[in-house]
């Protein structure tokens, strides 16, 4: 139920701020597209690059889709709005607000992801997007949207939640299996990106788009990073003194 | 029935509540009252479990309050100080919001706001996002949404602050009224009349501790039920007396201008606990 009640709030603020929402989950992926796709044409194993790049393009931008959606709402609903106040004040289980928080958070990505699929479909790639890519981008979607209610509850003034970002979010975003291959890395480097989950996003989506076997693997890592995280904020919310 | 049992609030080095003891009636209306920095907000705050103790223990009806007591939370209802909604809602979809969280069904929550925004006079500014509200009515609205879930319990921290005097007359009468239908109310408020004027007995708290509790006529009887105003060049001195004749002797005394007058809460209020700032 409580749960419920939280994806209403947020299908309601989805509503409001649609065009806004929408935009920005436009621009900056469809830059990454223009400029290293048809921008700086090259080709990759043979191929276009522009087909190695949309599976990675797709996972990030569920990424900072669900991410943002979360961490900075949240940050200002704490710090400046107060309105997270009503819902610890309410009886409203607060694991299930979490738990609201992480779906709305994993279906904006999912959103911001479909309107780049919608946008690069004319161009015909005969990239395969299925079930189970869905499944994993909203699993991704979760993992960062979990990751933003962690980081709304560390943050403490405006700044903090936008520096986290600059700091962890962006360098991912380049650096994990979307715009060139983790393989390419030197040792050490090349493990520890591996297993962020982003890489682990990416590399499933990239085999299933070409038709080719996921390693599933990817979805316990991925399925690992949520119960970490999601963890982490239930401390937050029962055991943290000063919300 | 709310008691706070040796409630403690510690940030740091600074102690906001110190070892407070306290018991409120169930149907009483209760004030707490004292100068900023006194500890009343963080009080309200671990009242609501918005902060948690350090140490000591807050029951309601018996039973501890925690973060994790629904069945505690759906009876009280809190008007915190700040305003603590959305800022980009519009007046329904705050009061929706705060019904669904509470569990009540989509149809009743629309009966209660419809009448809420009618006493509140929010009718006009149900399409305007709360950002757009003036002070007054943001705090009319989070009045508004307090009572949509009829509860047991009420805190109010300074929930007049920012209201137009008939406003908070308005208010007023609406708070007794309830309290009269067995709502019981923990308010604190800068605006002393309004205690006096409401409350069966008040607190007086000082750097987190509680100074005295009783009713306000006690506690003006014990300082003296008449207070007589002397304007000289020093400035204003007030002398409080038990007996009128005693008052009047004073009136007359050379040296200054004397005005006679009841005592009210505010004295008391001043002489107890603005000796220490």
């Amino acid at each position: 139920m409580g749960i419920i009640t939280i994806l209403w709030e947020k299908w309601r603020e989805f509503l409001r701020d649609f065009f806004r929402i929408t935009l920005a989950a436009m621009i900056a992926p469809l830059m990454y597209l223009i400029v290293f796709g048809w921008g700086i044409r090259t080709t990759m194993n043979g191929q276009p690059y522009l087909y190695f790049l949309i599976p990675g393009v797709v996972s990030l931008t569920t990424m900072n889709g669900s991410f943002n959606a979360i961490a900075q709402n949240l940050n200002v609903q704490r710090l400046y709005e107060k309105a997270f106040d009503q819902v610890i004040i309410s009886p409203t289980h607060l694991w299930q607000f979490l738990i609201g928080q992480i779906i709305a958070g994993a279906l904006r990505g999912l959103y911001a992801a479909g309107i780049i699929l919608l946008l690069v479909w004319p161009i015909r790639t005969g990239l395969i997007f299925n079930a189970l890519s869905i499944l994993i981008l909203f699993l991704n979607g979760a993992v960062f949207a979990s990751l933003g209610v962690v980081v709304s509850f560390l943050a403490k003034n405006h700044a903090d939640v936008p520096r986290f970002s600059n700091y962890f979010i962006m360098p991912m975003s380049y650096l994990c299996n979307t715009f060139f291959s983790t393989g390419s890395m030197p040792t050490g480097a090349r493990e520890f990106v591996s297993a962020l989950p982003l890489s682990q996003t990416s590399g499933m989506i990239r085999a299933i788009s070409g038709g080719n076997a996921a390693d599933l693997r990817g979805i316990l890592i991925l399925l690992l990073y949520l119960a970490a995280f999601t963890c982490i904020g239930l401390y937050f919310v029962y055991q943290k003194e000063n919300l | 029935m709310i008691e706070l049992k040796n409630l403690t609030k510690q940030f740091g080095d600074f102690k906001a509540v110190d070892g407070v003891n306290l018991r409120i009636d169930t149907g009483e209306f209760f004030g707490l009252l004292g100068p900023n920095g006194a500890g009343k907000t963080t009080t309200i705050g671990m009242l609501s479990t918005l902060l948690l103790p350090t140490s000591g223990e807050i029951l309601i009806d018996g039973v501890h309050m925690t973060r994790k007591r629904r069945d505690l939370k759906q009876k009280v209802s809190v008007v915190t100080q700040e305003y603590s909604m959305r800022q980009d809602m519009i007046p329904d979809e705050v009061m929706e919001y705060q019904g669904r969280l509470y569990f009540m069904p989509v149809r009743t929550i629309r009966a209660r706001t419809e009448k809420l925004f009618a006493f509140a006079g929010l009718n006009d500014h149900r399409q305007k996002s709360v950002r757009r509200l003036s002070g007054g009515m943001k705090r009319r609205l989070m009045i508004c949404r307090a009572l949509l879930t009829e509860p047991q319990i009420l805190l109010l921290d300074e929930p007049t602050a920012g209201m137009d005097a008939i406003s908070r007359r308005q208010m007023w009468d609406l708070l007794r009224r309830l309290n009269e239908q067995g709502l019981t109310i923990l308010l604190t408020t800068h605006y002393i009349e309004e205690a006096q004027s409401l409350c069966q007995r008040v607190a007086l708290m000082d750097r987190g501790r509680l100074d005295r509790v009783d009713t306000p006529a006690a506690l003006i009887q014990e300082l003296g039920a008449y207070a007589v105003d002397g304007l000289s060049p020093d400035g204003m001195h007030t002398r409080y007396f038990h007996e009128r004749q005693d008052a009047i002797a004073c009136l007359s005394a050379p040296g200054a201008q004397h005005t006679l007058r009841d005592t009210t809460l505010e004295d008391v209020f001043v002489e107890r606990i603005g000796r220490h700032l």
